[in-house]
């Protein structure tokens, strides 16, 4: 009885030792004490080896069905996750840019973020953002330029061809906002920290949240569309009511 | 009271003899009569609210930083134009109201006159005496896609400004004049110099004024020439039958009047139109999707975005790609419209005076044509927001585009001859009333065979009793 | 209370009728023949429904000058202007049904063409005065020569408009050695752009010209599929190309960066980046034109001239 004892002790020490040879500091997370960022990672591995390497291959190597995970950084495990983009449903399918709901909870994603990006450092981490720091009127600009041919002037998103689609924003959170400039996911190109900054970054989603509340003063949005909609409601509900109107007041003999 | 005023104005203009016959004058009532009114009383409504807005807007391309009420763009440079834009929608008490008035008003007076010149056309009014007013009016319509795009293009918005950029290029394509014709309206390379204050002068001067004496002479045409009107009892070519001017039809009329600013106004405050603070100032190296010119300029875009990759070489000279569905196909287009009377005239030889309509079944080829023309137009408006489609249905844009160039070439066709049939059936079945109705009962009897009971009709009296008798029995 | 009102429009409505009244008095003429009027039955629900809807409308024109002088919310006077036009709407059109006699006249059309003698009058009024003027033979020419060549000098004020097409069609503002500069101003170094990455430059000093508008794309170095002196201008994965669409004009603002093309908004031109912006999807006939490039050793991006071919879309005197 003492010596299994002795050696499942033997056994959880040896594993923990093991881990911390394989634990490097995680900068994005901070000051977080050694044993429960181990936990988080041996969580992470387990989660990765059920739900992701199938696709993505043990250790993230890749397979012929899910690219290698080299370097893609915390930014983007942590985007892809939390936007339910990843896992996904089907093998087979193309991630949708859909918004769904995230398959995992916060702490789940954490410690596949932690998992991936032990096996391989580098890459984006995962941005903090202040938008209360970010200037709106910067944001504006910003966005307007850089975002907008795709996403829509009112970040409700569009068609951008080959099959693509650039999302709606208006739903996006903060970091998942900051995350896909940084990491470009999907078509999107990847804006760095020497293309947009860290104030840029939180002007840029200063407004994109501030769009959301902004008050419509016109009345019904009608799906910040643009002339297409708005040539609808002229038709339907325009010349519509019109036209009942008339059938009203004229006779039809 | 008016009766005094009537005195007063006989005295100076002989006015009471003019007023006598006017005020009985005949105006049918069909309801499909009232579309031209919808658009006149449209374009009063836009006439009253642009003389407002004229009072606030800036016809300036110079740029000013702004300081104003919209403060996502506070501290930014944009033109006098669009700064006056975001002055009128936020800061101008009603102002917005008014624009968005304005904008849906321009919406539904181009779609109105779609509508009546489809009744026209189906209800072959143009033919003759009425040439001259088809010619005016399809000149109205052209003139209306002007006038609108002129006044779209005015507050100098991203969305609009990209509108302006592709205007250019359809004209630079045109052969021989085109550069030059670029260059002297936009008064240079693009963006050129003062593009907004010509388009200004366009929008409420030159344009309106055409379009105000194109539709007095529109009016004055139907007075003078009476009003056409379905056949009916008592209705001949010789005759007009309806309601007297006054009081009964201006009563009716007004409220028309009454109806269309009321949906417009309820519209102008309900459903936010063209709000230029999104999509921001114009700079012509900005872009954003999804871009699309007002609807009753969608054809164009479509025409634009299906024509495929194919320009060709005029003696060494190019012919750009934009030309052909930009410049080519409308002018064509436009020239068959506009030749239709007699294009008619050549086909069917008929060359007589029309005061009597044709429903839209009693000329099945002309209503086949007018099919085509319609499913035509439908599919390159649609095609136009191919982007807004793929996005919607979650199909990529490749696909949705070549999907409209198909259906460009087979839905005008079935929309054609599905036309040209159901035309012939429902002639058919105006021929044959009494096809309707029950003409017989069949009974069973008691031997197992059937008897026949012809029933009576106005037309015919009743048959001998007991009928034909048929069937098994012995 | 109510019906006293009512009584009071009834009788203004009187008033202005008697003006039919005295035109029906007057003895037709032979142009017009009317079928007999039919004498109005009373309606008491209609009048009730115009005066309710006549009162609803002045209730919500009050509504809206108050809506007004509150603060002017959109929506507010909307709603109350909308209203009231419809409530009067409503009591034209069911007073016009049925509160006024309903009738339907006749009228007789006249033929259209005037008759034979008017015709052959206007005919030969027009030809002797034709003949009066062009029996002066020379003269007659004269005018017409005045005439015309005066129309066509009222034509010369166009010109006016604006330039003659010009070089500025064929030229934008990048020179050799222009560096590139960002839409802040702030010039573009190596370091500033990631692969997968792109950026709208301009020539120092001219942000925001409109013609030397450019993309800056870096990719993979390698990846690109450019002849030689093409690949010349793209030093390290870094290109640029003019962001005018070449069909239409539009700037081309959509980068697929993980195939590398370029899509323009307006109508899906769709550019191959790492094969010189050659079309690959829609209307464009023509590859964007690429503007040379130069890496510095100070790790600065500057162009080796103007771009290799006009820029924009097509025209007829285009090379």
């Amino acid at each position: 009885m003492a010596l299994v004892r002795a050696c499942l002790v033997a056994l959880g020490l040896a594993s923990a030792a093991g881990l911390l040879l394989l634990v490097r500091p995680h900068r994005a997370s901070g000051a977080v004490p050694p044993r429960s960022q181990a936990q988080a990672v041996e969580r992470g591995r387990a989660l990765f080896d059920r739900f992701c390497a199938s696709c993505h291959g043990s250790g993230g190597l890749g397979t012929s069905q899910g690219p290698p995970l080299l370097g893609v950084g915390a930014a983007a495990v942590d985007f892809m996750l939390s936007t339910g983009r990843m896992p996904l449903a089907v093998a087979t399918q193309q991630p949708t840019v859909q918004r769904q709901t995230a398959r995992f909870s916060r702490a789940e994603i954490d410690a596949l973020v932690a998992y991936v990006t032990s096996l391989y450092p580098g890459g984006p981490p995962v941005p903090r953002v202040h938008p209360e720091r970010g200037d709106l009127v910067r944001g504006n600009r910003l966005f307007t330029s850089n975002c907008a041919p795709c996403h829509s002037a009112a970040a409700v998103g569009d068609a951008v061809g080959g099959g693509a689609v650039a999302p709606s924003l208006r739903q996006s959170t903060a970091t998942q906002i900051a995350e896909a400039v940084r990491v470009g996911p999907g078509v999107m190109p990847r804006f760095g920290p020497e293309a947009l900054d860290q104030h840029d970054l939180d002007s840029l989603v200063r407004y994109l949240l501030a769009l959301r509340t902004l008050p419509n003063p016109g009345g019904l949005g009608l799906g910040f569309v643009g002339p297409v909609a708005e040539g609808f409601v002229a038709w339907i509900a325009g010349l519509g009511l019109i036209v009942l109107a008339i059938r009203w007041i004229g006779t039809t003999t | 009271m008016i009766g005094h005023l009537v005195l007063w104005l006989d005295d100076r203009l002989g006015a009471a003899s003019f007023l006598r016959k006017a005020m009985r004058k005949a105006f049918p009532d069909h309801w499909a009569f009232m579309l031209g009114e919808v658009a006149l009383y449209s374009y009063l409504a836009l006439l009253g609210s642009g003389i407002y807005l004229t009072f606030f807007y800036t016809a300036s391309g110079d740029h000013i930083v702004y300081h104003g009420t919209y403060r996502p763009l506070d501290g930014v440079p944009m033109s006098e134009a669009y700064a006056s834009i975001l002055r009128i929608s936020f800061d101008v008490p009603a102002g917005l109201l008014i624009r968005q008035f304005h904008h849906w008003a321009a919406l539904v007076f181009a779609a109105a006159i779609s509508v009546h010149l489809l009744r026209i056309f189906f209800t072959g009014a143009f033919r003759r005496p009425r040439e001259i007013n088809w010619l005016i009016g399809v000149t109205l319509l052209l003139l209306a896609m002007a006038i609108g795009f002129t006044g779209y293009s005015l507050p100098d918005d991203l969305l609009s400004g990209t509108g302006l950029r592709i205007a250019y290029s359809i004209l630079l394509s045109i052969p021989v004049v085109g550069t030059w014709s670029a260059f002297l309206l936009f008064g240079g390379v693009y963006p050129g110099a003062d593009i907004l204050r010509r388009f200004l002068i366009l929008h409420i001067f030159l344009l309106q004024a055409l379009i105000a004496a194109l539709i007095g002479v529109h009016l004055f045409l139907i007075w003078h020439q009476k009003h056409t009107q379905f056949r009916g009892p008592g209705r001949t070519e010789r005759n007009v039958v309806g309601s007297p001017l006054w009081p009964n039809y201006t009563m009716k009329s007004i409220g028309l009047a009454l109806v269309i600013f009321s949906v417009l106004a309820l519209l102008g405050g309900l459903a936010q139109i063209n709000p230029v603070w999104l999509y921001g100032p114009y700079e012509a190296w900005q872009a954003s999707s999804p871009a699309q010119p007002d609807w009753y300029l969608g054809w164009a875009e479509g025409a634009l975005r299906l024509w495929p990759a194919w320009e060709i070489r005029l003696f060494g000279r190019l012919v750009a790609n934009p030309f052909f569905p930009s410049v080519l196909f409308p002018v064509v287009f436009f020239l068959v419209l506009y030749l239709w009377p007699w294009i008619e005239r050549w086909i069917t030889g008929d060359a007589r005076p029309h005061h009597l309509l044709d429903r839209a079944r009693d000329c099945p080829w002309r209503s086949a044509v007018g099919a085509w023309a319609v499913a035509f137009g439908i599919a390159l408006t649609l095609a136009g927001s191919n982007d807004v489609i793929a996005n919607l249905l979650g199909v990529p844009v490749e696909i949705v585009t070549v999907y409209f160039r198909v259906m460009l070439g087979i839905a005008p066709i079935l929309a054609a001859v599905l036309t040209y049939f159901v035309c012939h059936g429902l002639q058919e079945r105006d021929r044959q009333p009494e096809r309707r109705r029950i003409r017989a009962i069949v009974r069973v009897n008691a031997r197992g065979g059937y008897e026949e009971e012809t029933l009576p009709t106005p037309d015919s009296p009743a048959p001998e009793p007991g009928g034909g008798e048929s069937g098994t029995g012995s | 209370m109510l019906l006293r009102a009512l009584a009071a429009a009834v009788r203004a409505v009187a008033a202005i009728l008697t003006l039919g009244d005295i035109v029906r008095q007057e003895r037709p003429g032979p142009a017009s023949r009317e079928a007999a009027p039919a004498p109005p039955a009373p309606d008491a629900r209609a009048s009730a429904l115009v005066a309710g809807a006549l009162l609803v409308s002045i209730a919500a024109t009050i509504a809206f000058g108050a809506a007004y002088a509150l603060g002017a919310q959109t929506q507010l006077l909307a709603g109350t202007s909308g209203v009231s036009l419809a409530a009067l709407a409503v009591a034209f059109i069911v007073w016009g049904q049925r509160l006024l006699q309903q009738e339907q006249i006749t009228e007789e059309r006249a033929p259209e063409p005037s008759p034979e003698e008017a015709r052959r009058g206007a005919e030969e009024a027009l030809a002797r005065g034709e003949r009066e003027i062009s029996r002066r033979g020379a003269l007659g020419w004269l005018l017409a020569g005045a005439l015309g060549s005066l129309g066509i000098a009222a034509l010369f004020p166009v010109r006016s408009l604006g330039p003659g097409p010009d070089r500025l069609l064929f030229h934008t503002k990048w020179r050799a050695g222009a560096p590139l500069v960002g839409i802040d101003g702030k010039p573009i170094r190596a370091a500033d752009l990631l692969i997968g990455s792109v950026a709208t430059v301009f020539p120092e000093g001219y942000v925001g010209d409109p013609s030397s508008q450019a993309l800056l794309i870096r990719v993979e170095p390698g990846l690109l599929e450019l002849p030689p002196a093409q690949l010349a201008g793209a030093p390290q994965g870094f290109v640029a190309y003019s962001k005018i669409c070449t069909h239409a004009g539009c700037p081309v603002g959509l980068y697929r960066a993980r195939t590398h093309e370029l899509v323009c908004p307006c109508h899906q031109s769709t550019f191959d980046v790492l094969a010189g912006a050659r079309p690959v999807f829609g209307p464009a006939t023509r590859p964007l034109p690429q503007l040379p490039l130069r890496l510095g050793a100070d790790g600065r991006l500057r162009a080796l001239g103007d771009f290799t071919e006009p820029v924009g879309p097509g025209f007829w005197g285009m090379p």
